[in-house]
């Protein structure tokens, strides 16, 4: 009786203390990840610009080739081939972006440039530092009808925490906007996971979802670090001195002040 | 990856990897520099006549002496404020009247302008151009 006494008293120790050093470990482990915040500034994890030495090659290329569908794909590899050609001719092609057109969204996601991300009441709001470009996500509103979003740059964006990690789904994007120039229609849909991995980095992996013009999803993720103390630095496009050759197409430059 | 110490297989490798990120997508950066010269950098002297520190590029007006010594206005592309700041400029740091040595690629069309690849300024201060702009292939 006295073992069994003694036996009992151990097993209601255990039930007590072994949850108890679960929820200490757990504690330990969500205190070495951090809050679960994506307030703040951030860079590519790759050398940032004052750290990468003009040696230093680029930064590896993280967004995959879009799964268009056969008759999209040709197209879209023979365009990639002529800018391909015309930047090995010295006269690349002028693009939106050197019209100083945003690349809008997903490519503002892509931090070449920082980002800086603000949490506020029901929404997230994120600025990317090329072309002062700013998305807003709300937050636990259920996603509007297509038919009902506008076309945008940045397109109709809502959220919610799952964990550590902010669901975002975004619809309403201009089929002019376009992620490594491939075509879309204006069903596309674009969901992210992004998770907050630790005290200083997170992960946006991205999954575009478009039917008419994919065979499947399409996606990629882009990785990013604290950058701290960072203060941002405008971006108006007030001075672009970059033009179409009215002749070749190709990039020129207007000289003289 | 090693980078070989051949300026020009350097430069190749560069350009093939420059080509990758033009790739990558539109917010790579405001353009590409393949009007420029890569392979065929230049050292110049000249006196500056404006700077302006704007978006989407800085630019350094300068006014330069030819091979046969005549004094031409030329032009000099730089990268952004932002990654400028990065790279320790400041919006004051070149001023009219300032005599700077630049290393440069110039334009393919010969025409008078090119884009920084490194700058000396009058106190002997020496800043590139950012990561995107590329390296300083001569000395």
């Amino acid at each position: 009786m006295k073992t069994d006494l003694s036996k009992l008293a151990g097993l209601a120790l255990a039930c007590v203390a072994i949850p108890a050093l679960a929820q200490a470990a757990s504690h330990a482990a969500a205190a070495k990840l951090g809050p679960r915040t994506l307030a703040g500034v951030w860079e590519s994890p790759w050398p940032p610009d004052q750290l990468r030495q003009p040696n230093d090659p680029p930064p590896p290329v993280e967004v995959t080739t879009p799964p268009l569908k056969p008759q999209y794909l040709a197209e879209w590899r023979a365009q990639q081939k002529a800018t391909a050609d015309a930047i090995a001719r010295g006269a690349p092609p002028v693009t939106d972006n050197v019209n100083c057109i945003p690349g809008g969204f997903p490519s503002m996601m892509g931090p070449v440039f920082p980002v800086e991300v603000l949490e506020t009441p029901g929404q997230v709001t994120i600025i990317q530092e090329a072309y002062g470009q700013t998305r807003r996500i709300y937050l636990n509103e259920k996603q509007i009808a297509v038919e009902d979003a506008e076309p945008e740059f940045f397109g109709h964006s809502v959220g919610r925490w799952e964990g550590r990690t902010l669901v975002v789904n975004t619809i309403g994007l201009k089929e002019n906007v376009r992620m490594r120039n491939a075509p879309h229609s204006g069903d596309m849909r674009v969901d992210e996971r992004i998770e907050v991995t630790g005290p200083d980095t997170f992960e946006d992996h991205v999954t575009v979802t478009d039917p008419p013009y994919l065979t499947g999803p399409w996606s990629w993720t882009w990785s990013y670090k604290r950058k701290p103390g960072y203060k941002m630095n405008e971006f108006i496009c007030e001075n672009n001195r970059e033009f179409a050759d009215p002749k070749t197409g190709g990039q020129r430059l207007k000289l003289g002040d | 990856m090693t980078i070989p110490r051949n300026w020009r297989a350097r430069a190749a490798i560069l350009a093939v990897l420059g080509l990758a990120l033009a790739a990558a997508g539109p917010a790579a950066a405001h353009h590409s520099f393949a009007m420029f010269d890569n392979e065929h950098q230049v050292k110049m002297s000249g006196t500056v006549s404006k700077f302006e520190w704007t978006n989407p590029h800085v630019y350094i007006h300068l006014q330069m002496a030819d091979a046969a010594g005549e004094v031409k206005p030329y032009t000099v592309e730089c990268a952004n404020p932002g990654i400028l700041n990065r790279v320790g400029w400041k919006f004051n740091l070149i001023k009219p009247g300032d005599k700077l040595v630049m290393i440069i690629a110039p334009l393919r069309n010969g025409e008078a302008g090119g884009l920084l690849k490194e700058v000396t300024l009058p106190d002997g201060r020496v800043f590139n151009n950012g990561g995107f702009a590329g390296p300083a292939l001569i000395h």
